[in-house]
């Protein structure tokens, strides 16, 4: 049996399916987290789970919720599971009655019942049956409750079938009917419907009886039929609502109270900006910068009692120093920031589950509108401070082309995590007691780029109109310990198997290449090596802004196109094959990069942060963009006003200090 | 030009005018733009439902309206194009 789920967004869905499953899909408190279709099993059954992501209606919004319609009307489906929010129960049955003509049968899962008492809501859940003609089992996915009773009725088939609520006023039902018996297609009613509404993706079926019929109907109401019809169905909820639901509104909830302070005039953007300062200050700062310091002193330890036992046990130098040199060296010293990225992915969850999310949007929406995007622009660039590839597909559920493709090219500006390494390695050691506020800095940096940038495509685009903007506030919600820690945990490993499978692989090569001469000599100086000739061509480039010819930073800083936490690791390959010449960190003390000084530090950062993203970013920047000569432009906008940037602030950074010594 | 004064019941007005905490009825929806018309009405403002201003962005805009149930945020220039009578 193949099985829907369908609901509005944020109506817990995902949760449902997770529950069902066994799955481990993400999830979070903000409309539009499912952007894509998932497949699964539901457990001890052989029944093929769909989560699709949220809609309101079956008249797509945005690209996302095309998926869901699609899905829908093409595929063969045994069952749709409706999911409906019980504090939102009149918004969430205006899809229901559209699933409905569906002619699919249908099982409504009641969710989020465990708020009603709280709430003061009570809802009669055998009325409600009987009028919507449909099976409901009241459910809690949060809380677990009933959730097996779920399973059950779906095994043993046991909910209503062809299901039939009449809903529309008897001139309207009549006209439905006599158009459904003109159609030659599955889903006649559900078509009809569309026709009447006007739905431009119907309009090509429309024939002469059926066009005459629709005008009939108009001419009778006067009315434009679109709203006649949700006129119809919002009516015939409310007077569902009305039998079945007794609530005791104008209740303050804690939702309001919490707003009152966070939604405050004065207070909530100095509130989101303490918030979101104390993120990347928890992160990259001093808590971050010390755990990395007891890790990568744990690792010198690792590689030393590593190259020492391999050497014991006859190993010859060469192998050991693969081992050593390479892969302990290039994944060490990525994995060394592990603890970091934790408090980073833990901070980043937190801030998604709780609702706040869709607040920040709410209130930065005129702000980001004066630049050309749109509020809900602010959820990509959120979650990019994780990763840019979820972040750039995240920018789907904005509906406007313009400001959807804005958002797409700006996201990868956010620092991701696989740039705190960057951050962390060059803060920490040129600005000391400093490193906290330089890290800072960068991400206040990230968003003057951003709102500049923005700016300057505004004027590239030939701007239309700025989309209405549309969001539902979703309650808050206490967040859950263990969905939290279940989002950290799969961020994590997949951090681990990136470090243990594209770094290591990365490494290997940048090892070899290191270790030989273009004879394929092995025990030559880093200089004479395949990776100095290809790194001196690139040296040029970079001179600008590092102030001197440096093929290990250059060829470092290129390999940021295979990920970003690679120009860390190739950095720490070729330190500890090049001299080392104070006993400082790792790094820095070696003659390869003891050239460095605050400003080229600080330039170097920059343009690491902000050229063109990894390969896998800029995968995701194609396929949203839609075209490779859009991605194009993207790579080398970034690219070159990094570049810009980073010469700038050498240049400033070195005459400043020219003048104070 | 309209006098400016806080909305009194039984006021016909467009949303945008709403003060925070007044409560309205929805009675004509003037939105032009057929995608913008069409999700307001899948997002529930059809013809008397009831809407109350309930928040405000701190900048002034977008505005957070309650209706059937539910927050929903909307920017004025949107709210404008909703015809409504006073009720509270």
């Amino acid at each position: 049996m193949r099985i829907a789920l369908v609901g509005n967004q944020n109506s817990g869905k995902t949760t449902l399916f997770n529950l069902l499953t066994g799955n481990n899909q993400k999830i979070g408190n903000w409309p539009g987290v499912t952007i894509e279709k998932k497949v699964g099993i539901i457990r001890g059954t052989d029944h093929e789970l769909i989560d699709l992501p949220g809609v309101y209606s079956l008249s797509p919004y945005s690209s996302e919720e095309q998926i869901t319609r699609q899905f829908l009307f093409e595929e063969e489906i045994d069952l749709i599971l409706n999911v409906i929010d019980a504090t939102s129960i009149e918004r969430s049955l205006y899809l229901s009655t559209q699933l409905l003509e569906l002619k699919i049968p249908m099982l409504i899962a009641l969710n989020m019942t465990d708020l009603l008492e709280n709430r003061g809501i009570k809802i009669d859940i055998d009325l409600l049956m009987d009028r919507l003609d449909t099976t409901i089992l009241p459910i809690s996915a949060i809380k677990k409750t009933n959730v097996f009773n779920l399973i059950q009725t779906i095994k043993k088939q046991d909910y209503r079938k062809n299901n039939y609520a009449h809903i529309y006023d008897h001139v309207l039902e009549k006209t439905v009917e006599l158009i459904e018996q003109d159609i030659e297609l599955n889903h006649k009613r559900f078509i009809a419907i569309k026709m009447l509404e006007g739905d431009m993706s119907y309009e090509h079926y429309v024939t002469e009886p059926i066009l005459e019929k629709i005008q009939s109907l108009s001419k009778n109401y006067q009315r434009d039929l679109e709203q006649v019809i949700a006129d119809e169905r919002y009516r015939y909820i409310e007077f569902i609502r009305d039998e079945a639901i007794d609530s005791k509104l104008e209740k303050e909830t804690w939702t309001d109270k919490i707003d009152n302070v966070l939604l405050n005039r004065y207070l909530a953007i100095p509130i989101f900006i303490v918030i979101m300062f104390l993120i990347y200050y928890l992160a990259a700062g001093p808590v971050g910068g010390f755990t990395v310091d007891i890790v990568s002193q744990w690792m010198d330890s690792l590689k030393s009692w590593t190259y020492t036992s391999l050497i014991d046990l006859n190993a010859s130098s060469w192998s050991a120093s693969l081992v050593v040199d390479g892969i302990l060296a290039g994944v060490g010293a990525i994995l060394s920031f592990l603890p970091q990225l934790i408090i980073l992915f833990l901070l980043i969850s937190l801030l998604e589950t709780t609702g706040y999310m869709a607040r920040i949007a709410f209130f930065l929406d005129r702000l980001f509108q004066k630049m050309g995007l749109s509020g809900k622009s602010l959820i990509p660039f959120i979650i990019g401070s994780g990763c840019s590839v979820p972040a750039i597909m995240a920018a789907r559920t904005i509906p406007n082309e313009t400001e959807k493709k804005m958002t797409i090219m700006l996201t990868p500006f956010i620092p991701c995590s696989a740039k705190l390494p960057i951050i962390t390695l060059f803060a920490g050691y040129f600005f000391e007691e400093y490193a906290g506020l330089v890290s800072a800095s960068l991400y206040f940096l990230a968003i003057m780029i951003i709102i500049v940038s923005a700016l300057i495509l505004k004027r590239l685009f030939a701007k239309g109109k700025p989309s209405a903007f549309i969001l539902e506030l979703p309650n808050y919600k206490v967040p859950h310990v263990q969905f939290i820690l279940r989002d950290t945990y799969e961020k994590v490993k997949e951090f681990i198997s990136h470090a243990g499978s594209v770094i290591l692989l990365a490494s290997l090569i940048i090892w070899i290449l290191i270790s030989f001469s273009w004879t394929f000599k092995y025990g030559i100086h880093p200089d004479q090596s395949i990776l100095a000739s290809l790194g001196k061509g690139l040296a040029y480039i970079f001179y600008p802004m590092l102030g001197t010819l440096s093929w290990g930073t250059s060829v470092s800083a290129v390999q940021g196109l295979i990920a970003k936490e690679q120009v860390v690791a190739s950095m720490a390959i070729i330190a500890g094959l090049s001299e080392a010449n104070s006993d400082s960190l790792l790094i820095f003390g070696s003659q390869a990069f003891a050239f460095f000084t605050a400003p080229s530090a600080y330039a170097f950062m920059v343009f690491n942060l902000f050229s063109a993203p990894c390969f896998g970013s800029i995968g995701a920047m194609r396929q949203e963009l839609g075209t490779t000569k859009r991605m194009w432009m993207a790579v080398l906008f970034q690219t070159g006003l990094a570049w810009l940037l980073a010469v700038i602030i050498f240049q400033l950074g070195s005459l400043i200090g020219g003048i104070i010594t | 030009m309209k006098k400016k004064h806080n909305p009194q019941i039984g006021d016909h007005i467009n949303l945008a005018e709403l003060k925070k905490g007044q409560k309205a009825k929805v009675l004509f929806l003037n939105t032009t733009d057929s995608a913008t018309r069409r999700k307001l009405l899948d997002m529930g403002i059809t013809e008397g439902v009831q809407i109350k201003v309930k928040k405000i962005a701190p900048l002034g805009d977008p505005i957070d309206c309650e209706l059937r149930g539910y927050e929903l945020c909307l920017r004025k220039e949107d709210l404008k194009m909703i015809d409504v009578e006073v009720i509270r």
